[in-house]
Formats: C-alpha cells, sequence, structure tokens
C-alpha cells in the first residue's frame, strides 16, 4: 500500500505541470514582445529618417507653413497642362486633385490622433485585394487601396484619384488614362503605368490566381491594357459600353514591385497580403515572401494604421481596427461599453434605442440615410415558362403582374417588419442616383384596382369559394420562394401569403437554402422569388437583368421578362458615353420597367449607422461614408453635428 | 492486449471510409450538390457576354464536377488518405500539394471528323510539346517554367472544354433540325452516349455548323493535349519537393492528408481548422474539467446523504440550470453581466481585449495600481463562454454519480467492509467510488468529440472563432471539403476515444480484459 499514488503524489505532479506550463506561457509572452519591439525599432529608425529631411530642409531655408508653399494653388493657375501624353485630336478631360470633400482640418475641435473601432457581423476570412470572399474585404479594402478614379461623395460624378486625366474614345473603343505623378503606395514608390498594367494583365487575368470573379467580368469586355509611357497608359475594350469605363477607372490598383515578389500559390494562400495606395495600411505586414507568417489572420482584429505617405493629404485618426461580433445584441452593448466606434444597429434596434433614451443623441450619431449603395428588395415573378415543366405561369400576363402590385402594401410592410425604416422601392435604380427619375413613384397600394385588372385578365372568383379562378375553372396559386435562415424573410413571407389569400389568391411558400438560390434562378423553376439587390456604383449595366437576351437559361433575366421597347432603350444607354444623356435614357427605361412590372419592388433600406460623438467631422454622403477625414475629439468633448 | 489494440485499429479504416462515404454521398444528393458551393462561391452572376451553356460547362470542367460522384468521392480518398499509389504529388513554397495535370475529358469520337487521324496527331503534338520541354537547371527557373506552362495549359483546356460544349450543343441543334429523336439533357446538349444513336448527314443544310464546330474542338483538343503534356514533362522534372515519403518509387508512398481548398473562404481546408481548432480546445479544456470538478463531489456528496437536505437541493438546482436554453442563458449574460448599462463587469466579445496585445504577460502591480495582463484578460474573457457551456452539464454528471454510487452502497462488499469497521470515509473514496467509474469513463469519452466539435450557440453569442462556427458557415453554404475534413476529424477522433474508453474499462475493473 506504501507505493501507491496518493494525494500527496498527485499534488506534486500537478504543481510540476503547472509550473513547466507556466513556463512555456511565459517563453509565448517572449515570442509577442518581438514583433512589437521590431516594429518600435522601425518607427524610430523611420522618425529619425524623417527628423533627418526636415533639418535638411530647414538648414536650406524652405518655409515651412504649407499655405506659404502653395504647390497646389499654382497649379490652377498652370497655363495649360502637358498633354504630350494624351492621343491627339480626341479631348483631355482633366481632373481636380483629390482631396478631402470636407478637409477636417477646417473643422472646429480639429484633433490628431486616437482610434477608430469598427463590428464586423462575421468573420472576414481573407484581405487580398480580388480575392477576398466576402463584404468585411471590401469594407478593409476601400480604406487601403484607390481605384485610378471614384465617385464623388457629393456630386456622385466620375472624377479621378490616381488619374489626372484621361481621354475616352468618341467610339469607346478605348480609354487613355493619365496617372497624377504625384501618385504613389504606402511605402512611397511610385504609381505608373506598369503597375495598371500589371494589376490587369498579370493579376485579374492570370489564371494561376483565384481571383475567378472579378476575371470572368474583366476577360469578357476588356481587350488588352497597353503602357504608353511612364504614367500613361491605355485601356482598349471589346466592345463601346458605358460599363468599361467603370470597370477600367474603378478596380484598385496594386502596386507590382510588392506583389510582384510572391508566387501565385502565395497570394491565393494569403490572408492578409493587402498594400495601395490609399490613406490607411495594414499594421501586419508581410513584406517578402519570407514574412508571409507576420501577415493578419482571420480570428484577429484587423488593424490599419494611417498611411504616412499618403499622397493626398493625411488622415487625422492614428489607426482604424475592426472586430468581429457575430451576434446581434452583443454588438450593441459593445458598442455601448464604448469598445466600438460605430456599429450597424438592425431596424429595431434603431428605433428603440433613439425612443428609449431620451440623451441617446447627445452622445451618439444615430445616421439614417438613402445613398448610392443602399440596396433594394423585390419579388420577381416569373414572366416566361417555369423552369423543367414549361408551363407558363398567371404572371405572364402583364395585368397580373401590375395587380400583384397594387395588392400588396409594401408601405404597411416597411412598417410591420422593418420597423418603419426604408422607401417603397419604384424601379431597378437606387432613388439617389441620377439614373432614378425623381418625377416616378411607386405603384400605390389599391386592392380595388389590382382586382379590377385580375378582372380583366380573366381571374374571377367564378364558384363563390372565395378564391379566383380563370374561365378553364382552374385556381389562381402559385409557389412563393425565399431564402431559409432570417426571420425577417420569414415576416416577409407571412405577409406576402397573407396579402394574397385575402384577394383569394392561393399561395404556397416554399423556403430554399440560400447555397442554391443560385441554381434555382439559373434553372427558372420558380414562380415568384424574393431577392435583393445591393449596389455599388450609381448606375449598373440593366442589359443582365431586363435585356430579353440575357433570358437564356443561364443568364441573370431569371424571370424571363422581355419587352422590345426595354431592349432598345438597353442597347442606347449603354452604348451613350455622355452620362448626362444616359441618364435620360435610364429615365425613360426606368418607366418601362414600372410599366411591365417583371419585378414587385419592396424597399429600398437605407443605411443604418450609429457613430460616437467622440469623433468629428462626420457626415452622410451619397457615396457612404468617408471614414479618412473623421477625427478624434475625446470622449468628454460635444462636436458640432454632421450634417 | 496488443493483438487486439491492433485489430480495433485495422477496423477502423473501413469505418472511417463507410463514414465519409455517408457524409459525400449525402453531399451528392442533396439539393443543390457540390455545385451549390462552388457557384456560391462564384458569387452568383454570369458572364455578360457567350453562350451561358459554355460558361457552365468551363465552371464545371474547373471543379471536375462532370465526374460521377464515386470518381470524385475516390479522388478526395486519395488525397485524404496517408498511403498513396501513382506518382507522388508535389509540395509547393505553401505547403499546399501539386498533383499531376488531370486528364482533358474525351474528344467527342465520329469517324466522320477524320478522328483517326487526329488521334495520331495528338499523340504527336504531345510527344513533339514534351520533348521540346527542356527543365531548366534547377530551383526558381524551373518553378517559374512550371507555373508559365500551368497557366498556358490552364488556358488551353479551358478553351477545349468550351469548343467541346459548343460542339454539343450543336450536335444537339443538329438532331433537332434533322428531326431525329435523341435525349438531350437538361443542359441543351447532347451527352456523349447518345452520339451513336445519331445519324450523320453531311448533306443535311445543318451539318455545316456541325463539322466547323467539330473541327474547332478538334484543334483545341490537340493544343490542350499538347499543353497538358508539356505541363506534365514539367510536373516530371520536379520542380518543387516531393511530398510524403516513397516507398516504391511512382507506385507506393506515404504522405500526410491533404484536406483539400474550401471554395466559399477561398482558403485551404487545413489551415482553417488550424485555426479554429486552438480555440475551441482552449475553452474546452477550461470548461470540461470544471463540470467534473463541480459534479462528480456533489454526486458523491449526495450519494452518501441520501434524501437529505443537500441532496434535493444540488439535484433540484442541477436540473433547473440543465433546463435553461443556452441561447437565452448567453444573451442575458451579454445583456446584464457584460452591458455597462447594468453590471458590465465582463467583456462582451471576443478572447482578447483591444489592448492585449500591448499587456505584459502575469497579473502585476504596475505605476496605475493592478494590471491584469495578458494571461488574467484572457480568462477574463472566458469566464462567460465557460459559464454557458458548463452549467447544464453539472445535472447529467453528478447524477450519474450519485446512481453509480448509490448502486455500489447496496452492494455486498460494502456492507461487509461495514462489519470489519472500515471507516466510512474509506468505505466512500476508496471502494465505492473506485467501483463508480466505469460509467463515469463511458460519459468521458462521448464527451471527447464534442469538445472538438466546438458549441455553435455558445461561439456565436460570445463571437468565439471555434470549431462550431466554421462547421455552421460550411454547412449553411454546402462547403463539402469543410464538412468532409471534419468528419474525417470527429470521426478519428471519436474511433480512438472509443478505444481508449475499452483500455481504460480494462485498467479500472480488472475482471474486463481483451487476451
Amino acid at each position: 500500500m506504501h507505493n501507491r499514488f496518493g494525494i500527496k503524489d498527485f499534488l506534486v505532479v500537478v504543481l510540476l505541470l503547472a509550473i513547466l506550463g507556466t513556463q512555456w506561457l511565459s517563453m509565448i509572452q517572449r515570442d509577442r514582445q518581438w514583433p512589437v519591439l521590431q516594429s518600435v525599432a522601425e518607427q524610430v529608425r523611420s522618425l529619425d529618417d524623417r527628423m533627418a529631411t526636415i533639418e535638411a530642409r530647414l538648414a536650406k531655408g524652405v518655409p515651412m507653413s504649407p499655405s506659404a508653399a502653395v504647390p497646389s494653388d499654382s497649379r490652377a493657375t498652370l497655363p495649360a497642362h502637358d498633354e504630350s501624353w494624351a492621343r491627339p485630336g480626341v479631348p483631355v478631360n482633366w481632373q481636380p486633385e483629390p482631396s478631402f470633400s470636407n478637409d477636417p482640418s477646417k473643422v472646429p475641435g480639429f484633433k490628431v490622433g486616437g482610434e477608430w473601432v469598427e463590428v464586423f457581423e462575421g468573420q472576414p476570412q481573407k484581405l487580398v485585394p480580388y480575392l477576398y470572399a466576402d463584404v468585411y474585404g471590401n469594407r478593409v479594402l476601400d480604406r487601403v487601396c484607390e481605384g485610378l478614379g471614384a465617385f464623388d461623395p457629393k456630386t456622385m460624378q466620375l472624377v479621378g484619384v490616381l488619374a489626372d486625366a484621361w481621354q475616352i474614345d468618341p467610339d469607346g473603343r478605348w480609354i487613355r488614362v493619365h496617372i497624377n505623378p504625384r501618385a504613389k503606395f504606402s511605402d512611397g514608390h511610385p504609381v505608373t503605368a506598369e503597375d495598371v498594367r500589371w494589376t490587369y494583365e498579370d493579376f485579374i487575368l492570370n489564371e494561376n490566381i483565384e481571383a475567378d470573379r472579378t476575371r470572368s467580368i474583366v476577360a469578357d469586355v476588356l481587350d488588352g491594357v497597353k503602357v504608353i509611357e511612364e504614367r500613361t497608359i491605355e485601356f482598349g475594350f471589346k466592345d463601346a459600353l458605358f460599363s468599361n469605363i467603370l470597370m477600367a477607372l474603378g478596380e484598385p490598383i496594386l502596386p507590382k514591385h510588392y506583389y510582384a515578389q510572391f508566387e501565385p500559390a502565395q497570394i491565393n494562400q494569403a490572408t492578409g497580403l493587402l498594400m495601395g495606395s490609399g490613406p490607411f495600411m495594414m499594421e501586419q505586414r508581410a513584406a517578402s515572401p519570407s514574412e508571409l507568417a507576420s501577415q493578419w489572420t482571420p480570428g484577429n482584429d484587423v488593424v490599419l494604421v494611417r498611411n504616412p505617405n499618403w499622397w493626398v493629404g493625411r488622415a487625422p485618426i492614428e489607426r482604424q481596427r475592426f472586430k468581429v461580433i457575430k451576434d446581434d445584441l452583443a454588438r450593441l452593448v459593445a458598442y455601448d461599453n464604448n469598445e466600438a466606434s460605430m456599429v450597424l444597429p438592425t431596424s429595431p434596434q434603431f428605433n428603440a434605442l433613439l425612443r428609449d433614451r431620451a440623451d441617446f443623441e447627445k452622445t451618439n450619431y444615430a445616421l439614417k440615410w438613402v445613398n448610392m449603395r443602399s440596396g433594394y428588395s423585390f419579388i420577381a415573378w416569373q414572366c416566361g415558362p417555369r423552369g423543367e415543366t414549361g408551363k407558363l405561369t398567371p404572371f405572364s400576363d402583364v395585368r397580373v403582374r401590375k395587380a400583384m402590385t397594387l395588392l400588396l402594401d409594401r408601405e404597411k410592410m416597411i412598417r410591420d417588419i422593418w420597423d418603419g425604416i426604408g422607401l417603397v422601392a419604384k424601379g431597378p435604380f437606387n432613388p439617389e442616383s441620377p439614373a432614378s427619375d425623381p418625377s416616378l413613384s411607386p405603384l400605390p397600394f389599391d386592392p380595388p384596382a389590382g382586382m379590377e385588372l385580375l378582372k380583366a385578365a380573366g381571374w374571377i372568383d367564378r364558384n363563390q369559394d372565395g378564391l379566383l379562378e380563370n374561365d378553364k375553372g382552374e385556381k389562381f396559386g402559385f409557389e412563393y420562394t425565399y431564402a431559409t435562415g432570417g426571420e425577417i424573410s420569414e415576416r416577409i413571407a407571412r405577409f406576402v401569403a397573407d396579402s394574397y389569400r385575402k384577394a383569394g389568391i392561393e399561395v404556397t411558400t416554399r423556403p430554399i437554402d440560400w447555397a442554391r438560390y443560385q441554381d434555382l434562378l439559373k434553372s427558372r423553376d420558380f414562380d415568384a422569388i424574393t431577392l435583393a439587390w445591393s449596389a455599388n456604383s450609381p448606375e449598373s449595366d440593366p442589359r443582365q437583368t431586363y435585356h430579353s437576351e440575357s433570358m437564356a437559361k443561364g443568364r441573370d433575366n431569371f424571370s424571363q421578362w422581355s419587352s422590345p421597347e426595354a431592349d432598345t432603350l438597353i442597347e442606347k444607354g449603354r452604348r451613350t458615353m455622355d452620362p448626362a444623356t444616359r441618364m435620360l435614357v435610364w429615365h425613360e427605361l426606368e418607366r418601362v420597367i414600372a410599366d411591365g412590372q417583371p419585378y414587385t419592388f419592396i424597399r429600398v433600406a437605407p443605411w443604418l449607422r450609429l457613430i460616437k460623438r467622440d469623433f468629428g467631422n462626420v457626415r452622410m454622403y451619397k457615396t457612404g461614408l468617408s471614414p479618412e477625414e473623421y477625427f478624434f475629439v475625446g470622449p468628454t468633448s460635444s462636436a458640432a453635428p454632421g450634417t | 492486449m496488443l493483438p487486439y489494440i491492433s485489430r480495433r485499429l485495422l477496423f477502423m479504416i473501413p469505418t472511417l471510409i463507410g463514414m465519409t462515404l455517408m457524409v459525400y454521398l449525402l453531399i451528392a444528393l442533396a439539393p443543390g450538390g457540390f455545385s451549390a458551393s462552388a457557384s456560391a462561391a462564384a458569387g452568383g452572376g454570369s458572364p455578360a457576354g457567350g453562350d451561358p451553356r459554355i460558361a457552365e460547362a468551363k465552371f464545371r470542367d474547373r471543379f471536375l464536377l462532370d465526374e460521377p460522384v464515386l470518381v470524385q468521392y475516390g479522388r478526395w480518398l486519395t488525397r485524404v488518405f496517408p498511403v498513396k499509389f501513382g506518382a507522388r504529388a508535389q509540395i509547393d513554397s505553401t505547403g499546399e500539394r501539386i498533383y499531376p495535370p488531370a486528364e482533358l475529358p474525351p474528344m467527342l469520337a465520329v469517324a466522320e471528323w477524320g478522328n483517326a487521324a487526329s488521334i495520331v496527331r495528338v499523340n504527336e503534338a504531345c510527344a513533339v510539346a514534351a520533348g521540346a520541354f527542356v527543365a531548366a537547371e534547377s530551383g526558381d527557373p524551373r518553378r517559374a517554367q512550371f507555373r508559365q506552362l500551368t497557366r498556358e495549359a490552364k488556358a488551353a483546356r479551358e478553351a477545349y472544354v468550351g469548343a467541346l460544349a459548343h460542339l454539343r450543343i450543336a450536335l444537339a441543334e443538329y438532331a433537332t433540325a434533322t428531326q431525329q429523336e435523341v435525349l438531350v439533357d437538361h443542359r441543351g446538349e447532347l451527352p456523349g452516349s447518345q452520339l451513336g444513336g445519331l445519324r450523320l448527314d453531311a448533306a443535311s443544310p445543318a451539318w455545316p455548323a456541325v463539322s466547323k464546330s467539330a473541327a474547332t474542338a478538334g484543334e483545341a483538343f490537340v493544343r490542350a493535349s499538347a499543353a497538358r503534356a508539356a505541363l506534365e514533362a514539367s510536373f516530371e522534372s520536379t520542380p518543387f519537393e516531393q511530398a510524403g515519403v516513397g516507398i516504391i518509387p511512382g507506385v507506393l508512398s506515404i504522405g500526410s492528408p491533404d484536406l483539400g481548398w474550401s471554395r466559399t473562404k477561398n482558403r485551404p481546408v487545413g489551415s482553417l481548422i488550424l485555426e479554429a481548432l486552438p480555440i475551441t480546445l482552449l475553452i474546452n479544456v477550461v470548461a470540461f474539467p470544471l463540470i467534473y470538478l463541480v459534479s462528480i463531489p456533489t454526486g458523491m456528496l449526495a450519494a452518501a446523504r441520501r434524501g437529505s437536505l443537500f441532496d434535493v437541493i444540488s439535484g433540484g438546482v442541477f436540473i433547473a440550470l440543465w433546463s435553461i436554453p443556452v441561447v437565452w442563458a448567453g444573451v442575458l449574460a451579454v445583456g446584464f453581466l457584460a452591458s455597462n448599462q447594468y453590471l458590465g463587469l465582463f467583456p462582451v466579445a471576443g478572447l482578447h481585449a483591444t489592448e492585449s496585445s500591448s499587456m505584459a504577460f502575469l497579473p502585476h502591480f504596475g505605476a496605475e495600481g493592478f494590471e491584469r495582463g495578458w494571461l488574467l484578460d484572457l480568462g477574463w474573457h472566458l469566464v462567460l463562454p465557460v459559464v454557458c457551456l458548463v452549467y447544464a452539464g453539472f445535472a447529467v454528471l453528478s447524477r450519474q454519480t450519485r446512481a453509480a454510487m448509490l448502486d455500489n452502497f447496496n452492494a455486498d462488499y460494502v456492507r461487509t467492509a461495514k462489519a470489519k469497521g472500515v471507516s466510512r470515509r474509506d468505505i466512500v473514496l476508496r471502494h465505492v467510488f473506485r467501483n463508480s467509474l466505469l460509467p463515469l469513463i463511458t460519459m468521458f469519452v462521448s464527451i471527447f468529440p464534442a469538445m472538438l466539435s466546438g458549441s455553435v450557440v455558445v461561439e456565436k453569442i460570445f463571437s468565439v472563432p471555434g470549431m462550431g462556427s466554421l462547421m455552421l458557415e460550411a454547412i449553411s453554404l454546402h462547403d463539402a471539403e469543410i464538412m468532409l475534413a471534419n468528419t474525417v476529424m470527429i470521426g478519428c477522433v471519436s474511433l480512438m476515444a472509443l478505444l481508449l474508453a475499452d483500455i481504460l474499462y480494462a485498467l479500472a475493473d480488472p475482471r474486463v480484459s481483451y487476451a
């Protein structure tokens, strides 16, 4: 009995293990300190360098104040730009120098420094341009990378960012772009035409890199990218379309000297290889293939730091952090606990906060506005033969489709389902976009008119059973398809089914896995399906969804709506290079679509954002938000409210 | 004992194969099948130009979706199975495997198209391409060569697959035009098996379209075969290090499993699991001992004082806890314990505070009083998730212990011990408890795989990026690769745990033996 393993022995073993454990943990801790020490050393070095430059400048007697230097003012008064790079005979479109839309340094209370914390609702997997697979990747990318052009936050016109001028072929077959000579990447390398060519030809179009999503779009329209001289590049297009210009100017430009040192396989596998010319840059950088281990990986906060070399100006905020909190309530609590600067509330959360806390807006901005990125939700009606059965649905009759819209009280839907937040949608174009005609209003909720239309189409309650029948005695019934997994979509389904049952229409609901939605849309195997589109720019090519040629199986006109009038307008619009004329065409198209009602447009979803008043210069733009303009005021101050 | 263990280990192989085959078939038979995750990953939307059927064919070829399910399963199994046959894969700089280039889909063989000649031409072209390939000296140039050839072979293959789809469509249209009844599949193409039944009439006005398309496809086939041959030659020059250990060169080798590439996340499955698993393990390694430390003593005490106030209260409390849904408890914990509006005692989400990377490691007293340090910060973040994981587990384990102990209290040997005058303490701890261990071992075995799979609800509420959330996302997006990798992992662990339980039985109870 003496050599048995007793409690004392057990305690000794546990103690030993604990000592070994702490030893091991402290070794981990040592390791954690290394990168910090190294980055501190690096910062000291770069500060030293900058000090040396400043001292050298001082010694030369260069004026220190930016207003005294006047490089930008003199540029404006220059008699003429150098246009030797341009094709002769085609007008050059010079762009204003990029700058803040609203200069933060002119706002009272301006300060430099501080940290901005945003919350993601899901885990981003990859922060590599063109390879990321979720919206979060896009949100980070927007702060780090720049394209040749972008939409102006105030006017929504396409303006130059990296490009300071361009020439567009009057026939729309090419665009020649001149890159701003001041533009440089965050490591100080200038942005050149070769970087642009490399981004398109050796990154996006490289079969070894998993950028299929962008590649399929670019390969379809791009007909070569030519370097003309160091800062001039020319895109050729296979067809003359307005969307080519957006494609050529909108995609982020990558630094070749950085990405080319990695093999395609390394880029495919990377999680945080992100570098660009924008206002912020990744804190964790892998400068070369040997440092791949130091890149950002999922599970950690994404941290961006101010790009000290940003060629446009200087973002006031020092760091931007992105956390992941998946639960709705936890997200709001974290925001309340001051662990986040901005949060995207749900509609009920937004209203409840404003209602229950009288002083909420004293310490928070509660922003609600429709901008170019606001999406819309709709029900698509099957206008052609349904999928494999090939049977025509009742919705092949335009009167029925119109009646369906008239019978659905969308205002009430928005009130009941989204807590009153949202606008009734009227068509495919965002109401804030110039492509949408402000004089057009959505079809009203008018059940008598709807019943009248159904009667005209032959759907009458013939045997007094409360249900509609046609002259062959067939009942009016349809299947309503929606995606599983969301409380909102369940409630929409119930509301839609109830509304139509009241009118004597039989509705069966059919919940479908989101992963199967694509297949279902492609095979047209549905009567009515609900979806939401989101937008990234004020206009997109309507050909994919509304042209009768896109009705072929597999393409995106899944409601199989065909209208010769719409086809003509679409063809005309997408070949009109002048934006103002094109908008008039889109206005007309919007009317034709409203007349044809292939979709019942339900709701335009405004952006909802809660932002702490610890930040200044917070403004709602037509393009969204511009966090690079914000500055940190400090928790005690109450800054002037944004407009 | 050893023969028994090795027999059990060998039986695991067919069991695992059966399990994965089941899961594979389930995924394949589910609506949408394997293409669902791929098309979800492609983000929807079809290219604006060209025939969508051709784009679809290219897409299906890219992910090799046209092969029969069992062939696909076989390919997956050879990747995962540690014993490999045939040419060894190579490992690129990122640790991913590179396999020999895949076979091309066969060209539709019809004598009228001069296919016999074209087979000769294909062989010729392949021989020329392979012969023309000269491997660079070594190292980087050879790898660059391989990458360039991969790019070319991919482009050529895509062109060929497109041309082939075009030919199938042309044939289907020809069949309709000449009013022949053949089966056309749901994509409006002619399946290869139907070709034999098709009457080919060169005089028909619909024929030129077919022959033109066939000529294009033939050319594309020759080019794609040549590009593939060149790539194969480059592959054989081993630009990268070979994977695994060779047993018989070119025939048999042993290598680690390749878990594949997640299409929805666009990342290797192996690294996804390596990120999620430690987090889940960390939480469970804290949680499970806690359950055992609380419920076993309570169960013992309740059994020893059966019917006492303690027995009733502990039983009641545990059952009450057990019946609280985790979703509700988690939300309440976040709303009241974590919110600064109420108590604000604990952090809301995640495993580390924002500033934790600049913290010292151990708690200490610094310039600003007590600083909790990195380790304590982690513990502090773990409190709520761990509490939510454990509270429901108390009831089952403590009731189990109590029941097992009560059984033994009534046994003869206890009466004998009492009669001998053994102290009550010794009876409970040395005799009854040791004999009540068997059911606890069984419980532990069933808990072990659960430790790896993580808790979906807790992970979502507290934003913990563990295995539970990974699996949940994989299932909702039909990501087959992640689901299968997880099945293999959980399967292996479960089988090992069962074996471990059997061994532990033998150790705990001398009556059990596997001789």
